[in-house]
């Protein structure tokens, strides 16, 4: 297939961001580490870059201040990117990179469950193993297969499936269409979501997207022959705008004649543009907070540094990860902080211990994981697209 | 069977609309191949680079979702730029990467067409927009929803099809019925033999490129107007269904890359409606092959030049 010139494109962005990166070295202070590497992943470019691009400038963002604060112990903490479009082979070729490099202490990503499930042994089997912190991958195998490498700061599908059926039943969901696109995220969330509502006894009828599909009228008939009145669409978002687009132009209105509700990466401001408007009124559900939306002087003040940092407007361009994608680059931060120095080398066997047992102080409050690398107390936000905007409209707890 | 028949002529319509686009590109690959017998896998990103100029277009012509110019004259602009700029695309494509090979091994144009392919879809990646790019198609066609029947459908996708079906008519006419025609039609036959009768074959080949890859750029507009939403990768798995349109046609044959792309176009949606969206694809490359084992020809048999 069409993937290696990927890995050619990552490899410049990758290079060019970390030439970016400071870092310089004495190694006078005893407790000063030479050199401090992390890596963050995701799909920054390619059919979903609008979710990957905005959680990498929080990345970033979250690198900056931590080395404005001080780095760890006075060395600046340099930031490799690892480009991943998506797909688990190109994850693992960037991966293997900092495999190899011991200062690399580990990734804040990768963002998609297929990616993590497709390159998670390569991580796990490295010595010392290289941790990870994902901001968005949910499938439950993630942290499910015993993978000490694991982490996220999401809540799982197991949590948002039945967060998602029950909210669309509160709002009095008679008949949904459930759908989704052939990703380990989002048929593992579509199934979650499915089963809850056919316990309680919610008629449904399962379909499923592919990647990059643009022509929906198909699946639009079906929508229209079954007399749904809910469409459930877990999906990553570059389908959306089309979808909800030609839904209108065959006479489905959302908010008129059908509901529509879909996950995380159509937690996007951009969609409605996207979709020349036709997405107004549709609710989605996100596996993370979103930091303008939540109360708190941290989240406050991340909110402030990122328009500061990108512009007034950039945060209808932040996409649905950029409040846990900080969190996230924080959490690890703080980790490899707390780890000790030995020689002027910090261990990523040591980086993963603290992982384990610490607790965290982000954007979102502290935050600690659990023996399988899932965070306590994960929530799942409603939002709404309303006007040019995803406006939250409810916290279910997870 | 009550479901079949009510849903029956919607996914037909559906089916058509889908499958003048596959015929019209389609129409290409049959084209070049029935000229050169080379497979031009860099016809679907043509399509792609003719459906982002339309885009780019509409960008600059409309602001905050209203048209600056009148809407008729805007649409005809992104089809000028469109349409002369992916036969242009195509024509450089023929000089610069397929004509040094002419005389080379059958593979080594097979292989520079991929590398165009991959070259296309990074540079529209790189330096244009690696995520999907917005036509503002409601402040320039009329959204319009038909209903005849129980069938319901989007002006624009009916514009779609006819404007389709009205392209290959028209190219069917242009290749059969002028003496540039003839001229293409002589070099598909014999090369050496249409040089000996005076025809410039240099010229016959680059006439072919240009119209091959207008008539994909013409696809890119109307794809955008029906959509509203194009990629980089776009031109990828419609190229891809588009040869099997081809082949299954008969490659090289006209009147069969029309047939074969409508064919596919509706055996993907009534897979899609009756048996199940997964099966889409699978069924579309069965059919390719239960054709070629069948009729390894094609569906309509002889190439172009036969038809003479």
């Amino acid at each position: 297939m069409a993937k290696p010139r990927i890995l050619v494109l990552a490899a410049i962005a990758s290079v060019g961001l970390a030439a970016c990166g400071g870092g310089s070295t004495s190694g006078s202070a005893a407790n000063k580490p030479d050199k401090v590497q992390i890596a963050a992943e995701g799909p920054f470019t390619g059919d979903q870059a609008s979710i990957g691009a905005g959680a990498l400038r929080a990345i970033q963002l979250a690198v900056k201040d931590f080395n404005k604060a001080g780095g760890v112990n006075g060395t600046q903490v340099q930031l490799v990117v690892w480009d991943d479009q998506h797909t688990a082979q190109t994850a693992q070729t960037l991966q293997a990179k900092g495999i190899s490099d011991p200062t690399v202490l580990g990734i804040v990503g990768p963002m998609n469950s297929g990616v993590v499930l497709g390159s998670i042994q390569g991580l796990q089997s490295a010595s010392p193993p290289l941790p990870f912190v994902s901001e968005s991958a949910s499938n439950v195998k993630v942290t499910d297969q015993g993978n000490s490498v694991a982490h996220r700061v999401n809540a799982r599908d197991d949590a948002q499936g039945p967060a998602d059926g029950k909210f669309m039943i509160d709002q009095g969901a008679k008949k949904v269409y459930v759908m989704d696109a052939k990703s380990d995220y989002s048929t593992g969330l579509a199934d979650q979501t499915e089963k809850y509502l056919k316990d309680h006894t919610i008629p449904t009828m399962r379909d499923q997207a592919k990647a990059g599909q643009k022509d929906f009228a198909t699946t639009i008939q079906k929508i229209k022959s079954f007399g749904a009145d809910w469409v459930y669409f877990a999906d990553e978002g570059p389908e959306a705008a089309p979808f909800v687009s030609q839904m209108k132009a065959q006479g489905l209105t959302i908010g008129q004649n059908i509901q529509f509700l879909g996950t995380d990466g159509e937690e996007d401001a951009s969609i409605i543009t996207a979709s020349q408007g036709a997405y107004v009124g549709a609710y989605a559900t996100n596996i993370t907070a979103d930091p303008a939306g939540v109360s708190g002087s941290a989240a406050a003040a991340y909110v402030a540094g990122y328009k500061a940092e990108y512009g007034a407007d950039s945060l209808s361009q932040a996409g649905p990860f950029y409040g846990s994608a900080y969190e996230a680059a924080q959490v690890l931060l703080q980790a490899i902080k707390n780890s000790p120095v030995k020689n002027g080398k910090i261990s990523r066997a040591d980086v993963l211990t603290h992982l384990g047992s610490d607790t965290f102080n982000t954007v979102f409050g502290s935050v600690k994981f659990d023996s399988k690398g899932d965070v306590t107390g994960g929530g799942i936000y409603v939002y709404q697209a309303k006007g040019t905007q995803m406006v939250v409209v409810k916290q279910v707890s997870g | 069977m009550d479901y079949f028949l009510q849903n029956f002529p919607q996914q037909l319509v559906n089916g058509l609309e889908l499958g003048s686009l596959y015929a019209l590109i389609a129409l290409g690959y049959t084209l070049i191949y029935g000229i050169l017998e080379m497979l031009n896998f860099a016809h679907g990103d043509v399509y792609m680079v003719g459906a982002f100029l339309a885009a780019g277009v509409a960008g600059l012509l409309v602001h905050n979702e209203v048209a600056v110019v009148p809407a008729g004259l805007a649409v005809a602009l992104m089809m000028l730029v469109a349409v002369g700029g992916a036969g242009l695309l195509g024509v450089g494509i023929e000089r610069i990467a397929y004509r040094p090979l002419r005389n080379a091994n059958r593979l080594a144009p097979l292989i520079t067409a991929i590398g165009v392919s991959l070259f296309l879809e990074s540079a529209v990646q790189v330096w244009v927009s690696p995520a999907p790019v917005l036509v503002p198609s409601n402040a320039l066609v009329p959204q319009t929803v038909l209903h005849v029947a129980s069938v319901v459908t989007p002006l624009t996708g009916l514009a779609l099809f006819v404007a389709a079906v009205a392209l290959m008519v028209a190219l069917d006419a242009f290749v059969f019925r002028t003496r540039f025609g003839s001229a293409m039609r002589a070099t598909a036959q014999d090369r050496e033999a249409a040089t000996f009768m005076g025809i410039d074959v240099d010229r016959v080949i680059l006439v072919t490129f240009f119209v091959a890859s207008a008539l994909a750029g013409m696809g890119g507009v109307l794809f955008g107007l029906r959509y509203a939403s194009v990629d980089f990768f776009m031109g990828y798995l419609l190229g891809i269904k588009a040869f099997t349109a081809a082949v299954i046609g008969g490659i090289g044959n006209i009147r069969g890359a029309m047939v074969g792309g409508l064919l596919l176009g509706v055996l993907e949606s009534l897979v899609g409606g009756f048996i199940s969206s997964q099966f889409q694809d699978t069924f579309v490359f069965l059919a390719l092959i239960t054709v070629l084992l069948i009729r390894p020809q094609g569906l309509f048999g002889q190439p172009l030049t036969d038809r003479a």
